[in-house]
Protein backbone atom coordinates (compact mmCIF):
# COMPACT_ATOMS: atom_id res chain seq x y z
CA UNK A 1 0.00 0.00 0.00
CA UNK A 2 2.77 2.43 1.00
CA UNK A 3 4.43 1.45 -2.23
CA UNK A 4 1.39 2.36 -4.24
CA UNK A 5 1.09 5.74 -2.55
CA UNK A 6 4.78 6.57 -2.96
CA UNK A 7 4.51 5.72 -6.60
CA UNK A 8 1.38 7.80 -7.03
CA UNK A 9 2.68 10.85 -5.15
CA UNK A 10 4.78 12.54 -7.85
CA UNK A 11 2.01 12.16 -10.41
CA UNK A 12 -0.55 13.40 -7.92
CA UNK A 13 1.58 16.44 -7.12
CA UNK A 14 1.88 17.52 -10.74
CA UNK A 15 -1.75 16.73 -11.50
CA UNK A 16 -3.07 18.70 -8.54
CA UNK A 17 -0.88 21.76 -9.08
CA UNK A 18 -3.69 23.79 -10.69
CA UNK A 19 -5.92 22.78 -7.80
CA UNK A 20 -3.33 23.88 -5.23
CA UNK A 21 -2.98 27.28 -6.91
CA UNK A 22 -6.76 27.65 -6.73
CA UNK A 23 -6.81 26.57 -3.08
CA UNK A 24 -4.14 29.14 -2.22
CA UNK A 25 -6.03 31.87 -4.04
CA UNK A 26 -9.38 31.03 -2.48
CA UNK A 27 -7.78 30.87 0.96
CA UNK A 28 -6.49 34.43 0.61
CA UNK A 29 -9.82 35.78 -0.61
CA UNK A 30 -11.76 33.97 2.14
CA UNK A 31 -9.32 35.33 4.71
CA UNK A 32 -10.47 38.74 3.53
CA UNK A 33 -14.09 37.73 4.08
CA UNK A 34 -15.19 36.78 0.59
CA UNK A 35 -16.48 33.41 -0.57
CA UNK A 36 -15.75 33.27 -4.26
CA UNK A 37 -17.78 30.46 -5.75
CA UNK A 38 -16.94 31.97 -9.12
CA UNK A 39 -13.40 30.60 -8.91
CA UNK A 40 -14.60 27.75 -11.11
CA UNK A 41 -15.49 30.21 -13.86
CA UNK A 42 -12.30 32.12 -13.19
CA UNK A 43 -10.16 29.04 -13.85
CA UNK A 44 -12.21 28.06 -16.88
CA UNK A 45 -11.83 31.50 -18.40
CA UNK A 46 -8.11 31.50 -17.60
CA UNK A 47 -7.67 28.12 -19.29
CA UNK A 48 -9.19 29.55 -22.44
CA UNK A 49 -7.40 32.90 -22.49
CA UNK A 50 -4.12 31.09 -21.78
CA UNK A 51 -4.55 28.95 -24.87
CA UNK A 52 -5.59 31.97 -26.95
CA UNK A 53 -2.58 33.98 -25.75
CA UNK A 54 -0.20 31.11 -26.35
CA UNK A 55 -1.60 30.72 -29.83
CA UNK A 56 -1.06 34.36 -30.62
CA UNK A 57 2.50 34.52 -29.31
CA UNK A 58 3.77 30.92 -29.36
CA UNK A 59 5.17 31.54 -25.91
CA UNK A 60 4.24 29.63 -22.75
CA UNK A 61 5.02 32.63 -20.58
CA UNK A 62 2.64 34.79 -22.58
CA UNK A 63 0.11 31.97 -22.24
CA UNK A 64 0.33 32.24 -18.47
CA UNK A 65 0.06 36.01 -18.69
CA UNK A 66 -3.03 35.58 -20.82
CA UNK A 67 -4.54 33.17 -18.33
CA UNK A 68 -3.93 35.55 -15.46
CA UNK A 69 -5.39 38.43 -17.45
CA UNK A 70 -8.53 36.41 -18.13
CA UNK A 71 -8.87 35.55 -14.46
CA UNK A 72 -8.36 39.19 -13.51
CA UNK A 73 -11.20 40.19 -15.82
CA UNK A 74 -13.52 37.67 -14.18
CA UNK A 75 -12.36 38.87 -10.76
CA UNK A 76 -13.17 42.44 -11.76
CA UNK A 77 -16.74 41.47 -12.66
CA UNK A 78 -17.13 39.47 -9.46
CA UNK A 79 -15.68 42.30 -7.39
CA UNK A 80 -17.96 44.95 -8.86
CA UNK A 81 -21.00 42.95 -7.81
CA UNK A 82 -19.82 41.27 -4.61
CA UNK A 83 -17.64 44.07 -3.17
CA UNK A 84 -18.84 47.30 -4.76
CA UNK A 85 -22.57 46.48 -4.74
CA UNK A 86 -22.38 44.06 -1.80
CA UNK A 87 -24.54 41.54 -3.63
CA UNK A 88 -24.95 38.08 -2.24
CA UNK A 89 -21.63 36.35 -2.87
CA UNK A 90 -23.05 32.91 -3.59
CA UNK A 91 -25.58 34.24 -6.10
CA UNK A 92 -22.89 36.37 -7.74
CA UNK A 93 -20.47 33.44 -7.86
CA UNK A 94 -23.09 31.23 -9.47
CA UNK A 95 -23.83 33.89 -12.08
CA UNK A 96 -20.09 34.26 -12.77
CA UNK A 97 -19.81 30.51 -13.35
CA UNK A 98 -22.72 30.53 -15.80
CA UNK A 99 -21.21 33.57 -17.50
CA UNK A 100 -17.81 31.89 -17.89
CA UNK A 101 -19.36 28.63 -19.04
CA UNK A 102 -21.47 30.44 -21.63
CA UNK A 103 -18.72 32.76 -22.86
CA UNK A 104 -15.99 30.13 -23.15
CA UNK A 105 -18.40 27.72 -24.83
CA UNK A 106 -19.36 30.52 -27.19
CA UNK A 107 -15.76 31.31 -28.15
CA UNK A 108 -14.91 27.61 -28.37
CA UNK A 109 -17.69 27.02 -30.88
CA UNK A 110 -16.82 30.18 -32.76
CA UNK A 111 -13.30 28.75 -33.10
CA UNK A 112 -14.80 25.71 -34.72
CA UNK A 113 -14.59 23.48 -31.64
CA UNK A 114 -10.81 23.25 -31.73
CA UNK A 115 -8.58 25.22 -29.37
CA UNK A 116 -5.35 23.31 -29.05
CA UNK A 117 -2.24 24.61 -27.37
CA UNK A 118 0.34 25.75 -29.91
CA UNK A 119 3.02 23.61 -28.27
CA UNK A 120 3.35 21.56 -25.12
CA UNK A 121 4.87 23.15 -22.04
CA UNK A 122 8.43 21.84 -21.60
CA UNK A 123 9.09 19.50 -18.71
CA UNK A 124 11.61 21.88 -17.18
CA UNK A 125 9.07 24.69 -17.20
CA UNK A 126 6.51 22.37 -15.60
CA UNK A 127 8.93 21.54 -12.78
CA UNK A 128 9.53 25.23 -12.14
CA UNK A 129 5.79 25.83 -11.97
CA UNK A 130 5.27 22.88 -9.63
CA UNK A 131 8.05 24.02 -7.30
CA UNK A 132 6.65 27.54 -7.27
CA UNK A 133 3.14 26.33 -6.48
CA UNK A 134 4.10 23.85 -3.78
CA UNK A 135 6.98 25.68 -2.05
CA UNK A 136 7.67 29.28 -3.03
CA UNK A 137 4.09 30.59 -3.22
CA UNK A 138 2.92 28.97 0.04
CA UNK A 139 5.96 30.40 1.83
CA UNK A 140 5.30 33.83 0.37
CA UNK A 141 1.62 33.67 1.28
CA UNK A 142 2.40 32.59 4.84
CA UNK A 143 4.80 35.52 5.28
CA UNK A 144 2.34 37.92 3.71
CA UNK A 145 -0.66 36.81 5.76
CA UNK A 146 1.03 36.43 9.13
CA UNK A 147 4.09 38.69 9.15
CA UNK A 148 3.13 41.85 7.35
CA UNK A 149 0.88 44.75 8.21
CA UNK A 150 -0.89 44.23 4.88
CA UNK A 151 -1.66 40.61 5.79
CA UNK A 152 -2.91 41.54 9.23
CA UNK A 153 -5.31 44.08 7.78
CA UNK A 154 -6.38 41.72 5.03
CA UNK A 155 -7.30 39.14 7.67
CA UNK A 156 -9.02 41.81 9.74
CA UNK A 157 -11.17 42.63 6.72
CA UNK A 158 -12.39 39.06 6.98
CA UNK A 159 -12.73 38.91 10.75
CA UNK A 160 -13.96 42.30 11.78
CA UNK A 161 -14.37 44.66 8.86
CA UNK A 162 -15.62 47.47 11.09
CA UNK A 163 -12.14 47.68 12.62
CA UNK A 164 -10.35 48.25 9.33
CA UNK A 165 -10.10 51.34 7.22
CA UNK A 166 -10.48 50.77 3.48
CA UNK A 167 -11.99 47.29 3.80
CA UNK A 168 -12.84 47.36 0.11
CA UNK A 169 -9.23 48.00 -0.86
CA UNK A 170 -8.06 44.92 1.07
CA UNK A 171 -10.82 42.78 -0.38
CA UNK A 172 -10.02 43.93 -3.89
CA UNK A 173 -6.34 43.14 -3.29
CA UNK A 174 -7.22 39.68 -2.01
CA UNK A 175 -9.38 39.13 -5.08
CA UNK A 176 -6.53 40.21 -7.34
CA UNK A 177 -4.16 37.78 -5.61
CA UNK A 178 -6.71 35.04 -6.08
CA UNK A 179 -7.05 35.85 -9.77
CA UNK A 180 -3.27 35.73 -10.13
CA UNK A 181 -3.11 32.26 -8.58
CA UNK A 182 -6.29 30.77 -10.04
CA UNK A 183 -5.37 32.25 -13.43
CA UNK A 184 -1.98 30.57 -13.31
CA UNK A 185 -3.77 27.38 -12.25
CA UNK A 186 -6.12 27.53 -15.22
CA UNK A 187 -3.18 28.20 -17.55
CA UNK A 188 -1.23 25.23 -16.12
CA UNK A 189 -4.28 23.05 -16.58
CA UNK A 190 -4.66 23.96 -20.25
CA UNK A 191 -1.02 24.23 -21.26
CA UNK A 192 0.68 21.53 -19.16
CA UNK A 193 -1.91 18.94 -18.16
CA UNK A 194 -4.02 19.12 -21.31
CA UNK A 195 -3.15 20.03 -24.84
CA UNK A 196 -5.56 22.90 -25.10
CA UNK A 197 -9.02 24.05 -24.13
CA UNK A 198 -12.14 21.92 -23.96
CA UNK A 199 -15.63 22.95 -22.87
CA UNK A 200 -16.06 22.92 -19.10
CA UNK A 201 -12.57 21.46 -18.74
CA UNK A 202 -12.09 22.59 -15.14
CA UNK A 203 -14.73 19.98 -14.19
CA UNK A 204 -15.42 21.31 -10.70
CA UNK A 205 -11.81 22.01 -9.63
CA UNK A 206 -12.90 25.38 -8.29
CA UNK A 207 -15.51 23.78 -6.03
CA UNK A 208 -13.02 21.15 -4.90
CA UNK A 209 -10.63 24.00 -4.07
CA UNK A 210 -13.28 25.66 -1.90
CA UNK A 211 -13.79 22.40 -0.05
CA UNK A 212 -10.06 22.00 0.60
CA UNK A 213 -9.81 25.55 1.93
CA UNK A 214 -12.38 24.63 4.58
CA UNK A 215 -10.69 21.30 5.25
CA UNK A 216 -7.36 23.11 5.64
CA UNK A 217 -8.97 25.49 8.12
CA UNK A 218 -7.96 28.56 6.09
CA UNK A 219 -4.27 27.86 6.77
CA UNK A 220 -1.39 27.58 4.31
CA UNK A 221 -0.21 24.30 5.76
CA UNK A 222 -3.75 22.92 5.67
CA UNK A 223 -4.05 23.94 2.03
CA UNK A 224 -0.94 21.98 1.09
CA UNK A 225 -1.77 18.91 3.15
CA UNK A 226 -5.38 18.92 1.99
CA UNK A 227 -4.44 19.21 -1.67
CA UNK A 228 -1.79 16.48 -1.43
CA UNK A 229 -4.25 14.22 0.35
CA UNK A 230 -6.86 14.88 -2.29
CA UNK A 231 -4.34 14.40 -5.08
CA UNK A 232 -3.28 10.99 -3.82
CA UNK A 233 -6.84 9.85 -3.12
CA UNK A 234 -8.12 11.08 -6.46
CA UNK A 235 -5.11 9.51 -8.16
CA UNK A 236 -6.37 6.19 -6.85
CA UNK A 237 -8.82 6.18 -9.72
CA UNK A 238 -5.93 5.66 -12.16
CA UNK A 239 -4.31 3.06 -9.93
CA UNK A 240 -7.60 1.20 -9.67
CA UNK A 241 -8.10 1.53 -13.39
CA UNK A 242 -4.63 0.09 -14.04
CA UNK A 243 -5.22 -2.74 -11.57
CA UNK A 244 -8.28 -3.62 -13.61
CA UNK A 245 -10.28 -5.01 -10.70
CA UNK A 246 -13.54 -4.64 -12.55
CA UNK A 247 -14.79 -1.34 -11.19
CA UNK A 248 -16.55 0.37 -14.08
CA UNK A 249 -14.64 3.25 -15.65
CA UNK A 250 -17.55 5.69 -15.35
CA UNK A 251 -17.86 5.17 -11.63
CA UNK A 252 -14.11 5.69 -11.19
CA UNK A 253 -14.57 9.12 -12.78
CA UNK A 254 -16.68 10.07 -9.77
CA UNK A 255 -13.87 9.26 -7.33
CA UNK A 256 -12.46 12.81 -6.99
CA UNK A 257 -15.89 14.19 -6.08
CA UNK A 258 -16.61 11.43 -3.60
CA UNK A 259 -13.19 12.05 -2.05
CA UNK A 260 -14.02 15.75 -1.76
CA UNK A 261 -17.34 14.97 -0.08
CA UNK A 262 -15.50 12.78 2.40
CA UNK A 263 -12.95 15.55 2.96
CA UNK A 264 -15.78 17.99 3.68
CA UNK A 265 -17.32 15.52 6.12
CA UNK A 266 -13.95 14.95 7.74
CA UNK A 267 -13.93 18.38 9.29
CA UNK A 268 -14.16 17.02 12.77
CA UNK A 269 -14.94 19.32 15.64
CA UNK A 270 -15.63 22.99 15.37
CA UNK A 271 -14.24 24.79 12.39
CA UNK A 272 -13.71 28.46 12.92
CA UNK A 273 -14.21 30.33 9.68
CA UNK A 274 -13.20 33.97 9.31
CA UNK A 275 -15.86 35.81 11.30
CA UNK A 276 -17.16 38.05 8.51
CA UNK A 277 -16.94 35.43 5.77
CA UNK A 278 -19.67 35.91 3.20
CA UNK A 279 -20.77 39.29 4.52
CA UNK B 1 -41.11 45.97 -13.61
CA UNK B 2 -37.44 45.58 -12.74
CA UNK B 3 -37.66 41.97 -13.83
CA UNK B 4 -38.92 42.90 -17.27
CA UNK B 5 -36.25 45.57 -17.62
CA UNK B 6 -33.60 43.04 -16.68
CA UNK B 7 -34.88 40.56 -19.22
CA UNK B 8 -34.93 43.20 -21.96
CA UNK B 9 -31.46 44.44 -21.06
CA UNK B 10 -30.15 40.87 -21.22
CA UNK B 11 -31.66 40.41 -24.68
CA UNK B 12 -30.01 43.62 -25.91
CA UNK B 13 -26.63 42.49 -24.55
CA UNK B 14 -27.11 39.08 -26.13
CA UNK B 15 -27.92 40.50 -29.52
CA UNK B 16 -24.69 42.50 -29.42
CA UNK B 17 -22.83 39.21 -29.19
CA UNK B 18 -23.81 38.66 -32.83
CA UNK B 19 -21.09 41.16 -33.70
CA UNK B 20 -18.54 38.55 -32.61
CA UNK B 21 -19.78 36.40 -35.46
CA UNK B 22 -19.86 39.28 -37.90
CA UNK B 23 -23.63 39.37 -38.02
CA UNK B 24 -26.11 42.10 -37.27
CA UNK B 25 -27.66 42.17 -33.80
CA UNK B 26 -31.08 42.82 -35.34
CA UNK B 27 -30.83 39.64 -37.39
CA UNK B 28 -29.93 37.69 -34.24
CA UNK B 29 -32.91 39.09 -32.35
CA UNK B 30 -35.18 38.24 -35.26
CA UNK B 31 -34.02 34.62 -35.30
CA UNK B 32 -34.26 34.46 -31.52
CA UNK B 33 -37.87 35.70 -31.55
CA UNK B 34 -39.09 33.76 -34.59
CA UNK B 35 -37.34 30.63 -33.35
CA UNK B 36 -39.02 30.78 -29.96
CA UNK B 37 -42.48 32.32 -30.40
CA UNK B 38 -42.73 32.99 -34.13
CA UNK B 39 -44.71 29.92 -35.11
CA UNK B 40 -46.90 27.35 -33.47
CA UNK B 41 -44.08 24.83 -33.74
CA UNK B 42 -41.62 27.22 -32.12
CA UNK B 43 -44.09 28.08 -29.38
CA UNK B 44 -44.60 24.42 -28.56
CA UNK B 45 -40.85 23.99 -28.37
CA UNK B 46 -40.66 26.91 -25.96
CA UNK B 47 -43.38 25.50 -23.73
CA UNK B 48 -41.72 22.08 -23.68
CA UNK B 49 -38.44 23.66 -22.57
CA UNK B 50 -40.25 25.77 -19.96
CA UNK B 51 -41.56 22.72 -18.11
CA UNK B 52 -38.25 21.46 -16.65
CA UNK B 53 -37.16 25.06 -16.10
CA UNK B 54 -40.33 25.80 -14.15
CA UNK B 55 -39.80 22.81 -11.89
CA UNK B 56 -36.10 23.37 -11.29
CA UNK B 57 -36.93 27.05 -10.77
CA UNK B 58 -39.49 26.12 -8.12
CA UNK B 59 -36.93 23.81 -6.55
CA UNK B 60 -34.49 26.70 -6.20
CA UNK B 61 -37.22 29.08 -5.02
CA UNK B 62 -38.25 26.80 -2.14
CA UNK B 63 -34.65 26.22 -1.07
CA UNK B 64 -33.53 29.85 -1.28
CA UNK B 65 -36.71 31.03 0.48
CA UNK B 66 -35.80 28.75 3.36
CA UNK B 67 -32.22 30.02 3.29
CA UNK B 68 -30.78 26.77 2.01
CA UNK B 69 -28.25 26.90 -0.82
CA UNK B 70 -29.37 24.00 -2.96
CA UNK B 71 -27.21 24.33 -6.08
CA UNK B 72 -27.75 20.62 -6.69
CA UNK B 73 -30.75 20.81 -9.02
CA UNK B 74 -28.72 19.28 -11.83
CA UNK B 75 -27.87 16.14 -9.87
CA UNK B 76 -31.37 15.80 -8.43
CA UNK B 77 -32.77 16.17 -11.96
CA UNK B 78 -30.55 13.31 -13.14
CA UNK B 79 -31.27 10.85 -10.33
CA UNK B 80 -34.98 11.69 -10.72
CA UNK B 81 -34.82 10.62 -14.35
CA UNK B 82 -32.82 7.47 -13.54
CA UNK B 83 -35.40 6.47 -10.92
CA UNK B 84 -38.24 7.26 -13.33
CA UNK B 85 -36.91 5.00 -16.06
CA UNK B 86 -36.36 2.18 -13.58
CA UNK B 87 -39.88 2.50 -12.17
CA UNK B 88 -41.57 3.10 -15.53
CA UNK B 89 -42.67 -0.50 -15.90
CA UNK B 90 -44.98 0.04 -12.93
CA UNK B 91 -46.73 2.88 -14.75
CA UNK B 92 -46.40 6.61 -15.16
CA UNK B 93 -47.57 7.53 -11.70
CA UNK B 94 -45.09 5.17 -10.05
CA UNK B 95 -42.34 6.58 -12.25
CA UNK B 96 -43.17 10.17 -11.29
CA UNK B 97 -43.33 9.25 -7.61
CA UNK B 98 -39.99 7.48 -7.90
CA UNK B 99 -38.41 10.54 -9.52
CA UNK B 100 -39.56 12.79 -6.67
CA UNK B 101 -38.38 10.34 -4.05
CA UNK B 102 -34.99 9.93 -5.72
CA UNK B 103 -34.50 13.70 -5.99
CA UNK B 104 -35.44 14.19 -2.35
CA UNK B 105 -33.13 11.39 -1.20
CA UNK B 106 -30.22 12.68 -3.29
CA UNK B 107 -30.69 16.15 -1.79
CA UNK B 108 -30.92 14.68 1.68
CA UNK B 109 -27.37 13.34 1.36
CA UNK B 110 -26.30 16.98 1.44
CA UNK B 111 -28.70 17.70 4.31
CA UNK B 112 -27.33 14.93 6.47
CA UNK B 113 -23.76 15.99 5.79
CA UNK B 114 -24.70 19.48 6.88
CA UNK B 115 -26.47 18.36 10.04
CA UNK B 116 -23.94 15.75 11.16
CA UNK B 117 -20.66 17.13 9.92
CA UNK B 118 -21.47 20.78 9.32
CA UNK B 119 -20.42 20.48 5.67
CA UNK B 120 -21.80 23.51 3.76
CA UNK B 121 -24.62 22.41 1.45
CA UNK B 122 -23.60 24.93 -1.19
CA UNK B 123 -20.53 22.76 -1.86
CA UNK B 124 -21.91 19.30 -1.16
CA UNK B 125 -24.88 19.81 -3.50
CA UNK B 126 -22.54 20.93 -6.30
CA UNK B 127 -20.23 17.95 -5.74
CA UNK B 128 -23.25 15.64 -5.80
CA UNK B 129 -24.06 17.06 -9.25
CA UNK B 130 -20.76 15.77 -10.59
CA UNK B 131 -21.30 12.40 -8.95
CA UNK B 132 -24.79 12.16 -10.47
CA UNK B 133 -23.41 12.97 -13.92
CA UNK B 134 -20.93 10.09 -13.68
CA UNK B 135 -23.60 7.83 -12.22
CA UNK B 136 -25.68 8.58 -15.30
CA UNK B 137 -22.66 7.88 -17.51
CA UNK B 138 -22.27 4.51 -15.84
CA UNK B 139 -26.00 3.71 -16.15
CA UNK B 140 -26.22 4.39 -19.88
CA UNK B 141 -22.96 2.57 -20.58
CA UNK B 142 -23.64 -0.27 -18.18
CA UNK B 143 -26.67 -1.68 -16.42
CA UNK B 144 -29.29 0.44 -18.20
CA UNK B 145 -27.78 0.45 -21.69
CA UNK B 146 -30.13 -0.32 -24.57
CA UNK B 147 -30.51 -3.96 -25.50
CA UNK B 148 -28.65 -3.58 -28.79
CA UNK B 149 -25.75 -2.15 -26.81
CA UNK B 150 -24.78 0.11 -29.68
CA UNK B 151 -25.12 3.61 -28.28
CA UNK B 152 -24.60 4.93 -24.76
CA UNK B 153 -28.31 5.35 -24.10
CA UNK B 154 -31.18 3.42 -22.57
CA UNK B 155 -34.13 1.81 -24.29
CA UNK B 156 -37.29 3.90 -24.42
CA UNK B 157 -39.04 4.04 -21.04
CA UNK B 158 -41.84 1.51 -20.54
CA UNK B 159 -44.32 4.29 -19.82
CA UNK B 160 -44.89 7.80 -21.13
CA UNK B 161 -46.87 10.84 -20.05
CA UNK B 162 -50.18 11.21 -21.91
CA UNK B 163 -50.06 13.66 -24.80
CA UNK B 164 -52.05 16.89 -24.66
CA UNK B 165 -52.17 18.09 -28.26
CA UNK B 166 -48.52 18.46 -29.26
CA UNK B 167 -47.53 18.85 -25.62
CA UNK B 168 -47.49 16.36 -22.78
CA UNK B 169 -49.32 16.23 -19.48
CA UNK B 170 -46.16 17.40 -17.70
CA UNK B 171 -47.12 20.96 -18.63
CA UNK B 172 -50.19 20.70 -16.43
CA UNK B 173 -48.24 18.95 -13.69
CA UNK B 174 -45.65 21.73 -13.65
CA UNK B 175 -48.29 24.44 -13.36
CA UNK B 176 -50.00 22.44 -10.64
CA UNK B 177 -46.66 22.16 -8.86
CA UNK B 178 -46.16 25.91 -8.90
CA UNK B 179 -49.63 26.55 -7.47
CA UNK B 180 -48.99 23.90 -4.81
CA UNK B 181 -45.62 25.43 -3.97
CA UNK B 182 -47.21 28.86 -3.70
CA UNK B 183 -49.89 27.45 -1.41
CA UNK B 184 -47.31 25.70 0.72
CA UNK B 185 -45.08 28.75 1.09
CA UNK B 186 -47.72 31.44 1.55
CA UNK B 187 -50.84 29.77 2.90
CA UNK B 188 -49.62 27.21 5.43
CA UNK B 189 -47.88 27.35 8.80
CA UNK B 190 -45.23 25.09 7.38
CA UNK B 191 -44.48 27.63 4.66
CA UNK B 192 -44.33 30.43 7.18
CA UNK B 193 -41.78 28.48 9.19
CA UNK B 194 -39.71 27.82 6.09
CA UNK B 195 -39.73 31.47 5.09
CA UNK B 196 -39.05 32.66 8.63
CA UNK B 197 -36.02 30.38 8.77
CA UNK B 198 -34.77 31.73 5.49
CA UNK B 199 -35.39 35.33 6.47
CA UNK B 200 -33.55 35.12 9.75
CA UNK B 201 -32.60 31.73 11.12
CA UNK B 202 -31.57 33.09 14.51
CA UNK B 203 -34.85 34.91 15.04
CA UNK B 204 -36.77 31.86 13.86
CA UNK B 205 -34.96 29.77 16.42
CA UNK B 206 -35.86 32.25 19.15
CA UNK B 207 -39.47 32.07 18.02
CA UNK B 208 -39.42 28.36 18.71
CA UNK B 209 -38.93 27.01 15.21
CA UNK B 210 -36.85 23.88 14.84
CA UNK B 211 -34.43 25.27 12.27
CA UNK B 212 -32.76 21.93 11.51
CA UNK B 213 -36.11 20.39 10.70
CA UNK B 214 -36.87 23.24 8.29
CA UNK B 215 -33.56 22.56 6.57
CA UNK B 216 -34.47 18.89 6.14
CA UNK B 217 -37.90 19.75 4.76
CA UNK B 218 -36.79 22.54 2.44
CA UNK B 219 -34.08 20.34 0.94
CA UNK B 220 -36.50 17.44 0.64
CA UNK B 221 -39.15 19.47 -1.17
CA UNK B 222 -36.57 21.21 -3.30
CA UNK B 223 -34.94 17.90 -4.27
CA UNK B 224 -38.33 16.32 -5.02
CA UNK B 225 -39.23 19.18 -7.39
CA UNK B 226 -35.92 18.91 -9.26
CA UNK B 227 -36.29 15.12 -9.38
CA UNK B 228 -39.81 15.50 -10.75
CA UNK B 229 -38.41 17.80 -13.45
CA UNK B 230 -36.07 15.00 -14.51
CA UNK B 231 -38.86 12.43 -14.42
CA UNK B 232 -41.19 14.56 -16.53
CA UNK B 233 -38.47 15.39 -19.04
CA UNK B 234 -37.78 11.67 -19.43
CA UNK B 235 -41.40 10.48 -19.59
CA UNK B 236 -42.68 13.36 -21.70
CA UNK B 237 -39.86 14.45 -24.01
CA UNK B 238 -36.74 12.30 -24.37
CA UNK B 239 -38.17 8.88 -23.34
CA UNK B 240 -34.57 7.70 -23.04
CA UNK B 241 -31.57 8.52 -20.92
CA UNK B 242 -28.25 9.50 -22.49
CA UNK B 243 -25.09 11.11 -21.19
CA UNK B 244 -25.97 14.76 -21.74
CA UNK B 245 -29.54 14.32 -20.55
CA UNK B 246 -29.54 17.09 -17.94
CA UNK B 247 -28.31 19.85 -20.28
CA UNK B 248 -27.91 22.37 -17.48
CA UNK B 249 -31.58 22.56 -16.45
CA UNK B 250 -30.58 22.39 -12.79
CA UNK B 251 -28.30 25.41 -13.00
CA UNK B 252 -30.73 27.31 -15.21
CA UNK B 253 -33.31 26.91 -12.46
CA UNK B 254 -31.30 29.36 -10.38
CA UNK B 255 -31.69 32.07 -13.00
CA UNK B 256 -35.38 31.21 -13.42
CA UNK B 257 -36.04 31.50 -9.68
CA UNK B 258 -34.07 34.72 -9.24
CA UNK B 259 -35.84 36.43 -12.15
CA UNK B 260 -39.13 35.46 -10.48
CA UNK B 261 -37.84 36.90 -7.20
CA UNK B 262 -38.29 33.43 -5.71
CA UNK B 263 -42.08 33.65 -6.09
CA UNK B 264 -43.65 30.35 -7.20
CA UNK B 265 -46.33 31.89 -9.43
CA UNK B 266 -43.99 34.41 -11.04
CA UNK B 267 -41.73 31.44 -11.77
CA UNK B 268 -44.21 30.39 -14.46
CA UNK B 269 -43.61 33.57 -16.46
CA UNK B 270 -39.90 33.47 -15.79
CA UNK B 271 -39.59 29.87 -16.97
CA UNK B 272 -41.38 30.72 -20.22
CA UNK B 273 -38.94 33.56 -20.79
CA UNK B 274 -35.93 31.31 -20.31
CA UNK B 275 -37.64 28.50 -22.22
CA UNK B 276 -38.02 30.89 -25.15
CA UNK B 277 -34.40 31.95 -24.80
CA UNK B 278 -33.20 28.34 -24.85
CA UNK B 279 -35.39 27.42 -27.81
CA UNK B 280 -34.42 30.56 -29.71
CA UNK B 281 -30.75 29.86 -28.99
CA UNK B 282 -31.15 26.37 -30.46
CA UNK B 283 -32.55 27.97 -33.62
CA UNK B 284 -29.60 30.38 -33.72
CA UNK B 285 -27.23 27.44 -33.71
CA UNK B 286 -29.10 25.70 -36.52
CA UNK B 287 -29.70 28.62 -38.87
CA UNK B 288 -26.95 31.12 -38.11
CA UNK B 289 -24.21 28.92 -36.68
CA UNK B 290 -24.14 31.02 -33.52
CA UNK B 291 -23.43 28.86 -30.49
CA UNK B 292 -26.44 28.01 -28.35
CA UNK B 293 -24.23 28.88 -25.39
CA UNK B 294 -25.77 32.34 -25.71
CA UNK B 295 -28.61 30.94 -23.58
CA UNK B 296 -26.28 30.17 -20.65
CA UNK B 297 -24.65 33.55 -21.15
CA UNK B 298 -28.11 35.14 -21.12
CA UNK B 299 -29.00 33.49 -17.82
CA UNK B 300 -25.86 34.89 -16.21
CA UNK B 301 -26.51 38.34 -17.61
CA UNK B 302 -30.07 38.35 -16.27
CA UNK B 303 -28.86 37.47 -12.76
CA UNK B 304 -26.13 40.12 -12.84
CA UNK B 305 -28.49 42.82 -14.12
CA UNK B 306 -31.00 41.94 -11.40
CA UNK B 307 -28.23 42.44 -8.86
CA UNK B 308 -27.42 45.82 -10.40
CA UNK B 309 -31.07 46.78 -10.08
CA UNK B 310 -30.79 45.99 -6.42
CA UNK B 311 -33.48 43.37 -6.19
CA UNK B 312 -31.15 40.76 -4.76
CA UNK B 313 -29.19 42.48 -2.04
CA UNK B 314 -27.06 40.85 0.58
CA UNK B 315 -29.20 39.65 3.44
CA UNK B 316 -27.18 40.93 6.37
Amino acid sequence: MIDVILHALPIAIVASTPLLLAVEGEMVVQRAGIINLGIEGMMLTAAMTAVLAQHATESVLAGFAGGILGALLVAAIFGVFAIRYRADQIVTGTAINLLALGLTGFVYQAAGGALFAASAMSEAAQYVAVLLAWIAIPAALAVMLWMTRFGLRLRAAGENPEAVQHVHAYRWSALAIEALLAGAGGAFLALALSSGFAENMTAGRGFIALSIVIFGRWKVRGAIIGTALFGVAAGLQYTLQAMNIGLPFHLLLAVPYVVTLLILCGIAGRVRAPEALGR
Amino acid sequence: MRQIAAAVAALVLLSLSALAFGRSPIELLQILVSGSIGSQFALEGTLLKSVPLLLTGLSVAVAFRAGVWNIGGEGQFIVGAIAAIMAARFGVIAALAASMLAGALWASIATSMRLWRNAPEVLTTILLNFIAIHLLGWCVNGPLQERGGQYPQTDAAAAALPQVGELHAGVLLAILASVATWFLLYRTMEGLRLRATGFNARAAKWAGIDVDRQLVRAMGISGALAGLAGGIELLGVTHRLFERFAAGYGYSGIAVALLAQLHPLATIASSIFFGALTTGAGELQRTAGISSNVATFGEAVVILILILFGSWRARD
